[in-house]
Order: structure tokens, then sequence, then C-alpha cells
């Protein structure tokens, strides 16, 4: 790592910019998206299993997705964030030798290059790793909280209700524990 | 000529009773029926159909089963003018009270059920009075449905995939 300093160079706010809790264009779109699936697929089992009336309810099926999709999308991010530091710690070792074996023979390249590219690499499949991994996890547990909350909890309700209850606690819970997770 | 129709009548009657209302070396030749599937129903239904067969060549004599202690009149069959001694014992039971395995279904005669009345009555050993013949219906069980149902199974499955992914979620931040 480079010395701390008062100012930050070039390449230190580009590496802010990248542990940093905003994230580029093309993962907000990859959150969203795939928020917007995982907050959608419980419309089909209220559909199918808990017979609700479809076109009754498309109103909230809209707002209740949508509303979903920004919860799940928030809990991605948090996860994202949470996770990317830790994973960069776990895989420094191994992606330093790896990148240091390829590019042993360039002899060319200075230690400062060298030491760039690993920390680009570093950032790269830390990024990728909690991208990935925030997805699976939110996803796992937005559908369990959903399965259970709509068939234990809200058994009793009408599928209306449920659906509104069920899809936007479960919604709103994992966003508030992936900011109250460490 | 009337009253002496009525006699031999009368006569025939009494014979053909005397003749029928025994039944020596019975064999019997027996189907049954259970219900299977109890997913919907609150009571399973036992049918057995079974046809009798006597050395002496009774015929149609009245019988009556007794089933774990219960009397019931064993119907007869009348399908056609030529089947003779085919009976029908059928009983209902609630789902929850009846158990698969074999049911014993004895039968007697008129005489047999006397006796088998007098047993109850005077609350004895109703297995001292001996059935003119026993069948046997297997019930094999009734399907109540799944033993665990699909919500459950979606419930259990969801939350072991939140629980890896939760491992290896502590597994990184640790």
């Amino acid at each position: 790592m480079t010395g701390k300093k008062s100012t930050f160079t070039k390449e230190e706010e580009l590496l802010l910019q990248d542990f940093s809790r905003n994230v580029s264009t093309k993962s907000n779109a990859l959150f969203y998206g795939n928020a917007l699936i995982v907050s959608a697929i419980p419309i089909w089992l209220f559909w199918k299993i808990h017979m609700i009336d479809l076109y009754s309810s498309l109103i909230s099926f809209v707002v209740v997705t949508l509303a979903s999709t920004y919860f799940v999308a928030l809990a991605y991010k948090n996860t994202k964030f949470v996770l990317k530091h830790k994973v960069a710690v776990k895989r420094e070792e191994a992606i330093t030798r790896e990148v240091t074996r390829k590019l042993a023979e360039d002899k060319k390249m200075s230690k400062k290059e060298k030491d760039e590219r690993i920390l680009w690499k570093k950032n790269e499949v830390a990024d990728y790793e909690a991208t990935t991994f925030a997805i699976f996890y939110n996803n796992a547990l937005f559908f369990a909280l959903v399965i259970f909350s709509s068939f234990y909890i809200l058994k009793g309700f009408t599928p209306a209700a449920n659906y509104i209850m069920s899809v936007g606690a479960s919604g709103g819970l994992i966003a508030l524990l992936s900011t109250g997770g460490k | 000529m009337g009253y002496l129709v009525f006699v031999t009548s009368i006569l025939a009657f009494c014979a053909s009773t005397v003749l029928s209302s025994s039944c020596t070396k019975p064999e019997v030749s027996a189907i049954s029926y259970t219900t299977q599937d109890a997913t919907v129903l609150t009571k399973i239904a036992f049918v057995a159909e079974f046809s009798l067969k006597c050395e002496n060549k009774a015929k149609n004599i009245p019988l009556y089963a007794e089933v774990n202690g219960k009397t019931l009149p064993a119907v007869q069959k009348f399908s056609g003018p030529t089947v003779d001694n085919e009976y029908q014992v059928s009983w209902v039971e609630e789902v929850k009270k009846s158990r698969s395995g074999d049911y014993k279904v004895n039968l007697y005669d008129e005489e047999g059920y006397g006796l088998l009345r007098k047993a109850i009555r005077n609350g004895e050993d109703i297995s001292t009075v001996k059935p003119l013949v026993t069948i046997i219906l297997s019930h094999p069980g009734a399907y109540q449905g799944p033993w665990v149902n699909s919500e459950f199974m979606a419930l259990v499955l969801s939350i072991l995939v939140w629980y890896l992914a939760f491992t290896a979620k502590s597994k990184v931040l640790s």
C-alpha cells in the first residue's frame, strides 16, 4: 500500500471510489434489475398458490414490487459494501501471488506499476465476488422470509393483504438487516 | 282348495327354513374393498362380498356378521335368479379410528347369532361363540395426504439455502 498523505493522489481517489458505498452504473443496473426480478417473483406465488385475484390487485402488485425492488437493491448495496473489504483482505495474498507470477517475466515494468496492477485486480475480484454474493445472500433471505410470512405468519389474512404485508415486510426486513449486520 | 294351498305353502316354508337354517362345512370365497384415499373423506368404507357354499346345499340362509364386537346383518345379493348364496357386509369407520391391517369378519347363522346376542347381553366373552365361518378383510391403510405439506418443504429448502449463504457470509466476514 502507498503511504498516507494529506492530499490524495489520483490513484488513491480512484481507490477510494472503488471502496466507497457508491456503486458504478453497471453495478447499479445489475442490482436494480435483479431486485426487480426477485420482487416480482412472489406475484407468481400469490397468483398460483394463494389464489389472489390478479386484476383487482394490479395496483398493489406495482406498488409493492417497486417498493420491494428499492429495499432489495438497498440491501444488495449494503451487503456488498460490507463484504467487499473483507473479500479484498481474504483474496489479497492469492491475487498478489498470481499477478506477480504473471508479471515476473516483464522486467521493464516498475514496482509501482506492478503494485497498481495487483490493487486493480484485487479490487476487480473483490467487487465481482461481493456483488454476486450479495445478490445470492439477499435473494435467499428474501425468499425464505416471503415463504415463511406468507404461509405461516399471515396465513389467516386475505391473499391481497397477505401479499402486501409479506412482500413489503420481507423487503424492509432484509434492507434493515443489511444495515444492522456489522 | 284354498285351505290346502295355504297349508302346503306353510309346510313348504317351514321345510325350507329348517333345511336352509343350517349350513354344514361352509366354504366362502370373498372379495373386499376398502377406501384407499382419504384425503378428502371423514370415513372409511369397508365392503366384503362373499359367496357361501354349503355341503348340504343350504341356500340363502340369513347371515349376520360381527366385526370388532359390533354386529351387523349380511345383506344377500339378488342380482339375478341364478345367483344364490351371495352376500355383502359393509360398514364405515372414522378415518382417525380406523387402523390398517386385517379385519376379522365373523359370520353367524341365525342360531349362532342368537348365542352371540346372548353372550353380548350377558357381558360374556364373545369369542366363545363359534362363528359359522370367518373371513379376513385386509385394509392396507388409507392415504391421508403427504407427511409434509409442500409449503413446509418449500420453507425448509429456502431456510437451508439461506443457512448456506449465511455460513458462507460469516466465513468471509470472520
